[in-house]
């Protein structure tokens, strides 16, 4: 029954929905109201869980290029993992570092991480942009962002 | 103030330095970010949000107008050189741009693009000066049931007209709708899915869905094509005039398509990807060489340049005169007057008419400010095109990243930034469409909103929808659109067995 990539999908979100429902079902009404905050949480997880079931038994209308989409190679597996693991890091330390280390270190090895060996103008743009993008914001928009252990 | 007053009081803004400048950098940054394949105007938008902090927001809007209409204008010319269209409201461009710059005629093809495009905006516009105050003065009556027949159409047609399965576009809808009751409830100050968590409690920002939906998400995709080199982009586009054959030829359908274009903007869910590919299905049919059609016909590159463009200053009537998106990117358009501080909707006119029309003047300059840039500098800018992708992805993240914090001043949004960049991701993937989710997100607190007002009104009585003559032409029209494609479907079927 769930061999078709609809179907898993349609039983994970009418799994979704159920557990929406629960939760809009815990929450708390108040007499007088006519429309109460638990209303419209409800009639959604309702139409989520029947359009669910409708996307089980619909027939794949995905066209061969949407199809494609799905065949990643191995290499961009891990570079996408790779990518998202820098950015875990980057948020990480985005506050005890600061955003220039942070800002400067990211954009350099994320670069050279993807493939780009060209070290100079790499060094040269993640140097540039991020100062001057906090040159922006902290200076002329007045907006604070994170400076870490750097004095300034 | 009345609008002739108001229109002199929009000049005044589009036509002083500042405005001249904004717009410049608007419609730079939009042609920039439209070209470069994947990242499109909504990405396009969200990434500006951040650098209009703490700017007047006259001219935030105006900046953020003209880096709409300038993605959409700049996404032609990847179309044409390089087949790889850097907006979908562009691809049926690519249909005849693309054989036409094969023949040696690229520099042909831009030009035919850049005034097509041009006329398409300018027309438009004079028609958006004309209908948008009529809308908001009829606009102006609409109680809260009207809003909420007018909203429900709107997410009805956006889910109806998406590409690929109405289901999933419905589901996309109704996730979003779902992502927007997060936090606590402005009536009953219930905190609603918050799981305990203070960060939740506000619910979340939209920059962090859109900037994640689509920026975070395009970026797993240039990913995966990082090795890929522009080619093309670089190679002789050849000249750039046209014979007064080629103008009488597309006269034509620029004409007519950039009025379609236009009409087909103002409809909820239609925009500039569907206007361009009806466009060049009409003059496909009209023509009186279709076989022409496909192989580098002037026409075929016309119309939906023509109407694209037509289609994004539409767009713009219900949103500045109603206040409600009828497309994702104007869905984000929405977000950013809010972040600036500003209702759009039928009182903009009158409380803010330099908002109001400082916007719609702009787009004059706007699009002459595109023909300067298309015509003479393209091949300079097409270079743009060979930035290296881990640069641009670098930067794009970057961005991203900055731009959500910078609104929230917090770690935690940042990890919901990436959250929502693998839901984006994974949406693409199993082809789900992400415009109907941002829409849905947008207007999901509003329409929540207009409907309990309603309720209120009526105390509790659902026919309170039904009673007024246009929140009933509305509903009906929600249950048109929403049907449509369903009866379509089994009719399909029906003649196919």
């Amino acid at each position: 029954m769930l061999q078709g990539v609809n179907r898993k999908i349609g039983l994970i979100l009418a799994l979704l929905s159920i557990g929406y429902l629960y939760m809009s079902y815990q929450l708390p009404t108040y007499p007088y109201i006519p429309v109460d905050a638990d209303a419209v949480p409800k009639t959604l997880g309702w139409v989520l869980l029947v359009l669910s079931v409708a996307l089980i038994f619909s027939k794949d209308s995905d066209s061969e290029e949407q199809k494609a989409k799905r065949r990643i190679p191995k290499k961009d597996v891990k570079a996408l993992l790779g990518v998202g693991a820098l950015l875990l890091i980057y948020i990480m330390l985005f506050e005890t570092l600061g955003f220039i280390i942070m800002t400067v270190l990211f954009v350099y090895f994320c670069s050279w991480f993807l493939g780009y060996k060209n070290h100079i103008v790499n060094a040269i743009v993640s140097i540039v942009f991020p100062i001057a993008l906090y040159s922006i914001f902290v200076f002329m928009l007045q907006i604070k962002l994170p400076q870490g252990i750097l004095p300034f | 103030m009345g609008a002739i007053e108001g229109i002199l009081t929009g000049f005044e803004v589009a036509f002083s330095w500042e405005g001249i400048l904004f717009v410049l950098l608007g419609v730079f940054v939009g042609t920039f970010i439209g070209m470069l394949p994947g990242l499109g105007p909504i990405s396009a938008i969200a990434i500006m949000i951040p650098i209009t902090y703490g700017m007047d927001p006259t001219l935030a809007l105006v900046m953020m107008a003209g880096v709409y209409y300038g993605a959409v204008f700049g996404g032609s010319t990847s179309s044409i050189l390089l087949n790889a269209p850097g907006i979908s409201g562009t691809v049926a461009s690519s249909f005849d741009g693309y054989p036409m710059a094969q023949q040696g005629k690229a520099g042909k093809a831009l030009a035919i693009a850049a005034i097509s495009s041009f006329a398409g905006g300018t027309i438009s516009v004079v028609l958006l000066m004309i209908f948008a105050p009529m809308l908001a003065s009829v606009a102006i009556s609409f109680g809260p049931p009207a809003y909420f027949a007018l909203m429900l159409l709107g997410l009805t047609a956006i889910a109806s007209l998406s590409e690929g399965s109405t289901i999933k576009a419905l589901i996309s809808a109704v996730v979003g709708f779902m992502i927007a009751t997060i936090g606590i409830d402005p009536q009953t100050g219930t905190g609603r899915f918050t799981f305990g968590s203070m960060n939740l409690l506000d619910g979340i920002d939209f920059l962090v869905i859109a900037l994640g939906l689509f920026a975070i998400a395009e970026v797993c995709y240039l990913v995966m094509s990082r090795h890929k080199s522009a080619t093309g982009s670089g190679k002789e586009i050849g000249s750039l005039k046209l014979s007064k054959d080629d103008v009488k030829e597309m006269s034509g359908p620029v004409g007519r398509q950039s009025l379609l274009g236009f009409i087909l903007g103002i409809l909820p869910g239609a925009g500039a990807t569907i206007a361009s590919f009806i466009s060049y299905i009409a003059e496909k049919r009209i023509a009186k060489k279709p076989e022409e059609f496909g192989k580098g016909s002037v026409k075929g590159l016309a119309a939906p340049e023509a109407s694209n463009n037509a289609a994004t200053s539409g767009a713009f009537v219900p949103l500045l005169s109603l206040g409600i998106p009828g497309s994702g990117t104007t869905a984000v358009m929405l977000g950013a007057f809010l972040v600036l501080g500003l209702q759009p909707g039928p009182m903009l006119m009158g409380d803010r008419p330099e908002v109001f029309w400082g916007i719609i003047a702009s787009m004059y300059i706007g699009n002459i400010f595109l023909l300067v840039l298309n015509l003479p500098l393209i091949p300079y800018i097409a270079r743009i095109l060979t930035i290296p992708r881990p640069l641009l992805i670098s930067l794009v993240l970057m961005f991203s990243l900055i731009g959500v914090y910078a609104i929230s001043f917090s770690v935690f949004d940042l990890y919901l930034l990436l959250a929502f960049g693998v839901i984006g991701f994974l949406m693409r993937m199993f082809a789900f469409p992400a415009p109907p989710f941002i829409l849905a997100f947008i207007l999901g607190g509003m329409m929540e909103q207009s409907f309990r007002q309603s309720m209120t009104i009526s105390n509790g009585s659902i026919s309170i929808m039904f009673e007024n003559n246009i929140s009933l032409v509305l509903i009906i029209l929600s249950v048109l659109s929403f049907a449509f494609p369903i009866a379509k479907s089994i009719w399909s079927k029906k003649k196919a067995s």
